[in-house]
């Protein structure tokens, strides 16, 4: 098998391929107009958007589109490419919706290794105080890649749940539209390596790229919008996709009432994905465009009478936290349903007021649009919006606190189980208390004026996203694994995995929002002794490498299992749920046979009752 | 040995899941006052911020009770018991339930907005009695007091309300003494204000609280908080330094 009949090989080849033509072509334009050859802004954003394009072109993402617009027929191939061995369809386009989702699932799962490694460095330089080995420069580097790097892990993360899970428990074929789904994919990893080249030029505000400053740094920055501008073009496509698919391909006697609830939370976070993240690529785009074009859009200009012609640095916020906020719900609504996915199937109970738990998900979604000026509070604009921003924030409180109620509700009298998932999904719901928590504290602007920029907010937000993403996440793979390879994970250590990483990051949270009362600010490199924080920002640093211990445990324990693993056989939960209603691992046509929904999904406990019948032979 | 009851809608199991968390608010409280100090202490405008944080601590301590021990009382009491294969109870939900648990954090809500203003109005306001311009520039502070006098280090009389205009030269900054409480960002081409009433006499350290750029962390400044007689005499030998300066040119 030659090397390039790897879809991927192909792809960076043509990525590499398109730099150079990019950056040639910028290059030659600027000599006919007479310019300086060199302007490192201007031939390197040429040189990334040949790349991205190269990248499409060598891997054949767009290949279909091509020959539609010649007029071509092109049938969707199903199964592994022709002559090849299976796993080589994992590394090219597939139109499959169970090969993306891994797909995705494993570069957020790598991408998310790498951006822990970050927060490792760093946490290392903060073992201390004094500057031990990361220069102030290179800190910043870290900790803004830090940012970026894990964020777009999460987007990804979730878009490997929602494509390999919503198609299979709404007993769909496929994605409504395939090829637009393997395209959503694959721009992500042009976008993750361009990401990743900024390190090699740096860049220094922080995830939150707030201009002034992000408008002077190294040209770093511009490898980072654009890639978080492609980023989020997957979002919005990828959303688009699983909304179609939701609303237009449920089977039938499927309302939207009877959909599994991890579908609901899928729905809540794809309307915020396909409304807000245009906020976000616009924002950085104006900011590239400021620097490459200088289109004065954030930067204040001043004239000979000292009045200002250029631009406001506040607009830039607004626009960032329109989206940024929303993307908090974003990662951490498909979590949370997978906590109450989960719960019911190791409680043997229905889920607690279904009705409630999934229109909660939609209040979140439609509350976290009017909250971003809570970011704000000590950013210097109106007073009264502190007040305004304050009520719909704590607002928040109430559809949250619907979950977590109902969660509780789940629970009792059920005949619980503690297999390593549902380890996870009670882990969830602890570390997410913390984070919800510590909220409203923040919410109410009088102690945000203390607490914002400081360390409580760090581990806040760090407790929100492992609660509503990360520990899901895990239990989800846990729980799931089974059904995609068809063996069982260990379970010794899968729960040595939970009882290291679940109270190592307890300890983290909790120490974090210690040294923020203590004075301790957010990003920077070094802190003063004079705090008397140097034992507990160890205590964090000890904290965080157990958690990457306990990761790395769980690496070894899906590779290994894969394997070796007991042969799972296709209901070893006992769910009612359709997708394990079928052969683990899951065939290439999914149902052999349309499905239809004949009672409620979480019936547990009712005599006699189904959620799903397949069709049987003959009677279509 | 207590006998638990049977069916889960027992009233005991709910007398002492009760119990248990109002025993468990009470420790939770006093714990995390103990490993959250807030630092905000020493300014008229810190005092509603610490208070509104302690308030805050005895909700969460109470919340946080609540959640976790409903959920162990249930690990505990409902685990499966080997060899018992049956199904939990079939409940699927509780209306009434359901709107108590969505009327009460409202009826929260309203309380904590009605509070929260209050204390941002108090972490907000003070008189003008004393005012200083302090402008933020890559990576340092200057101080500009209305007579003339330029100083690299912040002096305010203690007990005297002071109004801070705050101006960017460069990136955005942000002004925090945590001892004070509130921070203020400084923005360029906008002059941004911080009411702050210090209370207690000392030194503390002026910190810039917003990421900006390779030295941020060292974006340090000194703050003097001293008794009026002391200010005075600053005051006027720092402008007897400065005109000696102006008139030696």
């Amino acid at each position: 098998m030659r090397l390039t009949s790897l879809g991927l090989v192909r792809g960076l080849i043509g990525y590499f391929v398109g730099l150079v033509i990019g950056m040639a072509v910028v290059v030659a334009g600027r000599l006919l107009l007479g310019m300086e050859a060199w302007n490192p802004e201007a031939v390197w954003v040429g040189g990334i958007i040949f790349a991205l394009m190269g990248f499409l072109l060598g891997i054949g993402a767009m290949s279909d589109w091509i020959t539609w617009t010649r007029g071509g027929d092109t049938p969707l191939r199903h199964g592994p490419p022709e002559g090849k061995p299976a796993w080589t369809r994992y590394f090219g386009v597939d139109y499959n919706h169970k090969v993306i989702g891994i797909q995705y699932g494993v570069t957020g799962f790598i991408l998310l290794l790498v951006g822990g490694s970050f927060a490792l460095v760093f946490r290392t330089e903060l073992a201390d105080t004094g500057i031990s080995f990361l220069q102030p420069g290179t800190y910043n580097t870290f900790l803004s890649m830090h940012g970026w790097v894990a964020l777009a892990a999460i987007l990804l993360g979730i878009g490997g749940l929602a494509n390999y899970l919503v198609p299979l428990m709404i007993g769909a074929e496929d994605m409504a539209f395939p090829r637009l789904n393997a395209f959503a994919y694959w721009i992500n990893v042009p976008a993750a390596i361009t990401l990743l080249l900024s390190m090699l030029f740096g860049w220094d505000s922080g995830w939150t790229a707030y201009p002034p400053l992000s408008l002077r740094g190294p040209v770093g920055y511009q490898f980072m919008f654009l890639a978080i501008f492609i980023v989020g073009l997957s979002s919005i496509l990828g959303s688009l996709n699983i909304i179609v698919t939701m609303l237009m391909m449920r089977p039938k006697g499927m309302t939207l009432f009877r959909m599994p609830i991890f579908c609901w939370a899928i729905l809540a976070t794809s309307l915020i994905q396909l409304t807000a993240t245009q906020l976000i690529g616009q924002a950085f785009l104006m900011l590239s465009f400021e620097r490459s074009l200088g289109m004065p859009f954030f930067n204040p200009l001043y004239n000979a009478a000292g009045e200002n012609i250029g631009g406001q640095p506040l607009l830039f916020q607004n626009l960032f936290w329109f989206y940024s906020h929303p993307a908090v719900y974003v990662f951490v609504l498909p979590g949370l349903g997978v906590i109450s996915e989960l719960l019911p199937v190791f409680s043997r109970k229905p889920l607690f007021g279904y009705r409630w738990v999934a229109l909660s998900s939609l209040a979140i979604a439609l509350v976290g649009f009017l909250v971003w000026g809570h970011h704000m509070f000590t950013s210097g604009y109106q007073p009264y919006l502190r007040v305004v921003f304050m009520i719909s924030t704590l607002l928040v409180a109430v559809p949250t606190g619907v979950k977590f109620f109902s969660w509780l509700g789940t629970l009792w009298g059920g005949r619980l189980t503690f297999p390593t998932p549902m380890l996870f999904t009670l882990g969830a719901i602890s570390v997410f208390l913390i984070g919800g928590l510590s909220g409203p504290i923040l919410a109410t602007a009088a102690t945000d004026l203390f607490l914002h920029d400081t360390y409580f907010v760090v581990g806040h937000f760090h407790a929100t996203i492992f609660g509503g993403f990360v520990f899901p996440f895990f239990a989800a793979i846990y729980f799931w694994y089974p059904k995609i390879t068809g063996r069982m994970y260990n379970e010794t250590l899968g729960k040595l995995h939970f009882w290291l990483m679940t109270p190592g990051f307890w300890l983290m949270s909790l120490a974090q929002m210690t040294t923020g009362t203590m004075g301790m600010r957010r990003r920077i490199a070094d802190y003063d002794p004079a705090l008397g924080v140097q034992n507990i920002q160890f205590l964090v640093t000890v904290a965080g490498f157990i958690i990457a211990f306990s990761i790395l445990i769980m690496i070894y324990n899906l590779f290994t299992s894969a394997e070796i693993g007991a042969v799972a056989g296709n209901n070893p939960w006992r769910s009612r749920s359709p997708e394990w209603q079928i052969p683990s691992p899951v065939p290439e046509h999914s149902y052999a046979k349309p499905i239809s929904v004949v009672g409620e999904p979480y019936d547990y406990g009712l005599a006699g009752s189904t959620y799903i019948a397949m069709a049987g032979a003959g009677d279509d | 040995m207590l006998k638990l009851p049977q069916t889960s809608t027992d009233r005991r199991h709910f007398i002492i899941v009760g119990v248990l968390t109002l025993v468990t608010t009470v420790v939770l409280g006093f714990f995390m006052l103990a490993i959250l100090p807030i630092k905000a202490q020493k300014s008229v405008q810190a005092e509603p911020i610490a208070w509104l944080f302690q308030v805050h601590i005895w909700l969460i301590a109470f919340l946080f009770s609540l959640v976790v021990v409903f959920m162990l009382y249930s690990l505990v009491v409902f685990r499966r018991r080997k060899n018992d294969d049956s199904e939990g109870e079939h409940f699927e939900g509780n209306t009434a339930l359901e709107i108590i648990w969505t009327v009460v954090p409202l009826v929260l809500v309203v309380i904590f907005s009605f509070i929260g203003i209050q204390t941002l109005n108090g972490a907000t306001s003070g008189g003008d009695e004393v005012q200083v311009k302090a402008t933020g520039f890559q990576w340092s502070w200057k101080f500009d007091y209305p007579n003339g006098v330029t100083s690299a280090e912040m002096v305010l009389p203690v007990g005297k309300p002071a109004l801070i205009s705050l101006e960017s030269q460069d990136v955005i900054h942000s002004f925090w003494v945590a001892e004070w409480g509130p921070k203020q960002d400084l923005v360029p081409g906008m002059t941004t204000t911080l009411h702050i009433t210090p209370d207690t006499e000392g030194e503390f350290k002026l910190r810039c609280a917003e990421l900006c750029g390779l030295s941020h962390w060292s974006m340090l400044a000194t703050v003097r908080v001293v008794p009026e007689a002391e200010y005075t005499a600053w005051m006027d030998q720092k402008l007897a330094e400065q005109n000696v300066q102006t008139a030696s040119r």
